[in-house]
């Protein structure tokens, strides 16, 4: 009795490590945004954006400070943070996903969607992202662009400035994952 | 069969252990692994004055401020007639450069009465979030000013006007504001007015004035704000008023425009909280309308690190 029991408690303990081990986080990953028209062209760099990818459910989580977006202009990432994304309401643009048909043991490169909620200025969306994932002995990486529309997340353009800003703002991101240990 | 019950019991807790970290949500995992840097305040004040004084804000490095503060008032009985839009304006234009992120040069000149001022404003310490360590911001500010123009008149005249170092004067501030929440922020800033000479022996040189300020915002980009200077040791050989605003500002890109009313003629800082000749109302000679236009721009255009 006593053995099996002892048995069992190893055996939980490794498979807990086993468990833990897939999971797979990036900590400096680069999400980019970009706006193009013909009067200006903005542009902006996260490179401090976290994600997490738990490859036993195929599941994904990504979270971001807006405040860490550096644009060009000074003013712009002021007016970003105070008038636009309010980020002292809404800190964080998060997303929560899972990736449809992935597997973890292939090795290579396959591409795949990722669908789940992007919650960006406190307003949550269903989106699919097509992403292409890198997998080199285990070692996973992710990138891939996709659009988001401006009034799907209720951020206020005054009129004068609508043709500053575009419609549809390109997203581009990529996240190389290393073994997530607490 | 009392060491088994023991085992089972450490057993069944790190069972529940484990699964506890595996049901626990992959956001809030990540929620946990932001790195603990300080999370400063930003946008206080989005602009480098609240309405007729200087806020706690500067701008950033390699960013330059273009700006005119104009003022326009009626004359009261005015023996020409009435003008079209108003008797009198007054125009400080004025270069602002961020030299450091903390640290701001300006320079400017009066139209009306003739002052010509430089000043440096260096940001001390920055207000952070979710935190007590630090609930304030702290700036520094010093102008010097150079009064030019002479009027006919002796008695607005309230210092000598022979030598060039008697033309001048020195304000010296302590600007500590707090922001409350994304909408509401104050401001109040302890003034040292140094003037070199005083036509009048009962004048006093140094002069003592707390500012306070805020703004309210009402929108992404508009703000409503109010100031008023409250002069401790005002001059003695002629009557003065505490100088007051309230107004509208509205940010838009690279422009940023302030409206306001005021009772303030002077730009310049130590003439205007020390030498306001009239008081707050909508008199002829006393309503005054403010209107500061700035224009910044940027000669850093890279991405770079700010926070």
């Amino acid at each position: 009795m006593n053995k099996i029991i002892l048995l069992l408690f190893f055996l939980t303990n490794f498979a807990g490590i086993d468990v833990k081990q897939d999971q797979i986080i990036a900590r400096q990953g680069q999400i980019s945004f970009f706006s193009y028209t013909s009067v200006e062209n903005i542009e902006a760099r996260n490179n401090q954006v976290l994600s997490i990818i738990d490859l036993s459910k195929n599941e994904i989580a990504i979270s971001m400070l807006m405040q860490a977006f550096v644009f060009k202009k000074s003013l712009m990432h002021e007016h970003f943070n105070e008038s636009y994304i309010e980020s002292d309401i809404h800190p964080k643009a998060t997303f929560k996903g899972s990736i449809i048909d992935f597997d973890p043991l292939l090795e290579g490169e396959q591409t795949k969607m990722i669908k789940g909620f992007l919650e960006i200025h406190g307003i949550s969306k269903e989106v699919e992202i097509k992403t292409t994932i890198q997998n080199t002995n285990g070692t996973y990486a992710l990138a891939g662009e996709f659009e988001v529309a401006v009034k799907d997340f209720d951020i206020k353009i005054p009129p004068v400035l609508t043709s500053n800003i575009a419609k549809t703002i390109s997203i581009t991101f990529r996240f190389e994952y290393q073994p997530y240990e607490k | 069969m009392k060491n088994n019950a023991h085992f089972l019991f450490c057993f069944f807790i790190l069972i529940g252990f484990n699964t506890s970290i595996y049901a626990q949500d992959l956001l809030e995992t990540l929620d946990k692994e932001f790195p603990d840097t300080p999370k400063y305040e930003m946008s206080t004040f989005k602009t480098t004055r609240i309405a007729i004084g200087h806020s706690i804000e500067n701008r950033k490095k390699g960013v330059l401020e273009i700006r005119t503060m104009s003022r326009f008032w009626d004359i009261p009985n005015n023996d020409a007639g009435q003008s079209f839009f108003v008797d009198k304006i007054s125009t400080r234009v004025s270069l602002e450069y961020g030299i450091t992120d903390n640290l701001t040069f300006g320079a400017g000149g009066t139209t009306f009465d003739g002052i010509f001022d430089g000043f440096l404003k260096y940001k001390l310490v920055r207000q952070q979030k979710d935190t007590r360590k630090s609930p304030f911001s702290v700036t520094l500010f010093q102008n010097a000013s150079y009064r030019s123009k002479r009027f006919r008149s002796i008695f607005t005249n309230i210092n000598k006007t022979e030598e060039f170092s008697d033309k001048l004067a020195f304000t010296s501030q302590l600007l500590i504001a707090h922001k409350f929440n994304p909408k509401f922020s104050a401001q109040i800033a302890p003034t040292f007015v140094h003037r070199s000479s005083s036509a009048f022996g009962e004048d006093p040189n140094n002069q003592f004035a707390v500012g306070i300020g805020a703004r309210h915002k009402l929108g992404g980009h508009v703000s409503i704000v109010s100031e008023y200077y409250y002069l401790i040791n005002p001059l003695k050989s002629i009557d003065t008023y505490d100088a007051f605003a309230l107004g509208i500002n509205w940010e838009l890109s690279d422009v940023m425009l302030q409206f306001h009313m005021t009772n303030a003629r002077s730009i310049v800082e130590d003439a205007f909280i020390t030498q306001t000749r009239n008081n707050f109302n909508f008199n002829d000679g006393n309503f005054h309308f403010g209107f500061n236009a700035t224009f910044i721009l940027h000669f850093k255009n890279k991405l770079k690190e700010n926070h």
